[in-house]
């Protein structure tokens, strides 16, 4: 179901108005992001379903960022979900993409995937393809809302400790663009330890998250320690729509409340 | 311009996992798990996940070196090749072929493994063989 | 600023259950020495209420 999307940049690629469309290529069997600069190439496009639907998603717009690094004069379009979109409004915000050299080609992801994310809004305003979905229900958060404080604090510990600080999560996240990285910094995190202190390792990049995740999943995804990130991203994205009104990625000329320094 | 990623297998251990080279023009710029490789499935560990660090480094040894005095000097592969055989030849002669011992790598493909075992066994003429899995 | 980062520090650690009275932020200005002496006593009655960390006190178990 991608024949609009190809039919879109096709026509894009053919009246020279993009360079390339980054999205996911299939071959043999195995789904991997790759840059289309030439329309006959589209009939190896895939959208990333593999044994489920969105089982095969990479972070795109941190290819992206890297493309338009090294061609910052030519225009890119590029596969985005409703989390990928949300990224790309905040990275433009962030002034690490700039908005007038990207184009979204737009994917809304189906309900199976929508619930199993419990995403917020599980299709982009660019939609060219695929449905318009609800809302999926939150759980997540609201199971660890439900332990006292002795449980919860049980519950990340035995999740955190099995941590073996692969960075995974930091180098999977298309929202992770620092140079320098406190999860690096040896005051912090000391070095070769293993598992990192509990919880400042996951708390430190927790807190770095905020109003920055725009909870794409792809962090728990690539945790092989199977940790649940996702659930404490998720309170984190909530802690600043509750208390700010911020709601991360929606709007791109409103700036996260820690970027917006009030004078009274 | 082009950008492609490349499936590829992890170096650094026997697990095999599968991981995609980021290429942009011919310079690889950055490693992804793969999402569809059976083995691990979207995951990596910390070695997988800076594979693509030694790639293109300045530090990497790009040609032999052979030790001349205190120091390594760069040297041809038939330079090298010729002085190892010539004084694996002296050794084995002089002190026997117990006096020697290879060390192979868990970085190595099955078949170059292989191939060293036999070298070792039927030329060297020893069962001093290890590999630096053995941790 | 500082006060807004509070605000998330310290509802994350409810989160992951660290009681959130734990951290404390006040302004006390150089010139309010009695405040300042308040603050702290405060602070410290209130940290020994909540007792040890129970991060280390598991840690050391």
């Amino acid at each position: 179901m991608n024949e609009k999307i190809k039919e879109k940049v096709s026509e894009l690629l053919k009246e020279d108005k993009i360079k390339g469309f980054l999205g996911l290529r299939e071959e043999n069997g195995h789904i991997m992001p790759h840059l289309f600069c030439d329309p006959n190439e589209l009939e190896f496009l895939s959208i990333g379903d593999w044994k489920k639907v969105g089982g095969a998603r990479y972070p795109l717009n941190q290819i992206l960022i890297q493309l338009a690094m090294a061609y910052p004069e030519d225009r890119f379009a590029i596969l985005v979900r409703g989390c990928d979109e949300r990224g790309l409004r905040e990275l433009f915000k962030w002034n690490q993409l700039k908005e007038e050299k990207i184009v979204l080609i737009g994917i809304g992801c189906p309900e199976e995937l929508a619930r199993a994310c419990e995403c917020e809004k599980p299709f982009p305003d660019s939609l060219i393809e695929g449905p318009q979905g609800e809302k999926g229900d939150s759980q997540r958060v609201a199971r660890i809302e439900a332990m006292d404080l002795d449980q919860r604090l049980q519950y990340w510990k035995t999740e955190f400790d099995r941590c073996i600080k692969c960075f995974g999560c930091r180098n999977v996240c298309p929202m992770c663009f620092c140079k320098e990285c406190s999860l690096e910094e040896d005051r912090f995190v000391k070095t070769g330890e293993i598992p990192p202190a509990n919880p400042t390792f996951h708390l430190s990049r927790a807190i770095h998250m905020v109003g920055r995740c725009i909870d794409c999943g792809l962090c728990e995804e690539a945790c092989p320690a199977e940790i649940p990130l996702r659930t404490l991203y998720k309170k984190i994205t909530g802690i600043i729509a509750e208390e700010f009104g911020y709601k991360t990625g929606y709007n791109l000329e409103e700036k996260s409340p820690f970027n917006v320094i009030e004078v009274k | 311009m082009e950008f492609k990623t490349v499936l590829t297998t992890c170096p650094y251990c026997g697990c095999g996992c599968g991981l995609l080279l980021e290429v942009l023009d011919g310079k690889v710029i950055g490693t992804l798990p793969s999402k569809t490789s059976p083995v691990n499935e979207g995951k990596l560990c910390i070695k997988g996940w800076t594979v693509h660090e030694f790639i293109h480094h300045p530090s990497r040894l790009v040609q032999p070196l052979v030790r001349k005095g205190d120091d390594l000097r760069e040297a041809s592969w038939k330079e090298a090749l010729d002085l190892s055989v010539r004084r694996l030849k002296e050794i084995k002669e002089k002190y026997g072929p117990n006096s020697i011992a290879v060390l192979t790598s868990a970085k190595c493909t099955n078949e170059e493994n292989y191939l060293l075992q036999k070298f070792t066994r039927a030329v060297l003429g020893t069962n001093n063989i290890d590999h630096c899995a053995r941790l | 600023m500082a006060k807004k980062r509070l605000t998330v520090v310290q509802r994350l650690l409810e989160f992951s259950g660290i009681h959130p009275e734990r951290l404390r932020m006040k302004w006390v200005s150089s010139a309010e020495a009695a405040e300042f002496v308040h603050e702290i006593t405060d602070f410290a009655e209130e940290i020994k209420k909540l007792g040890p960390n129970p991060l280390k006190v598991k840690e050391a178990a």
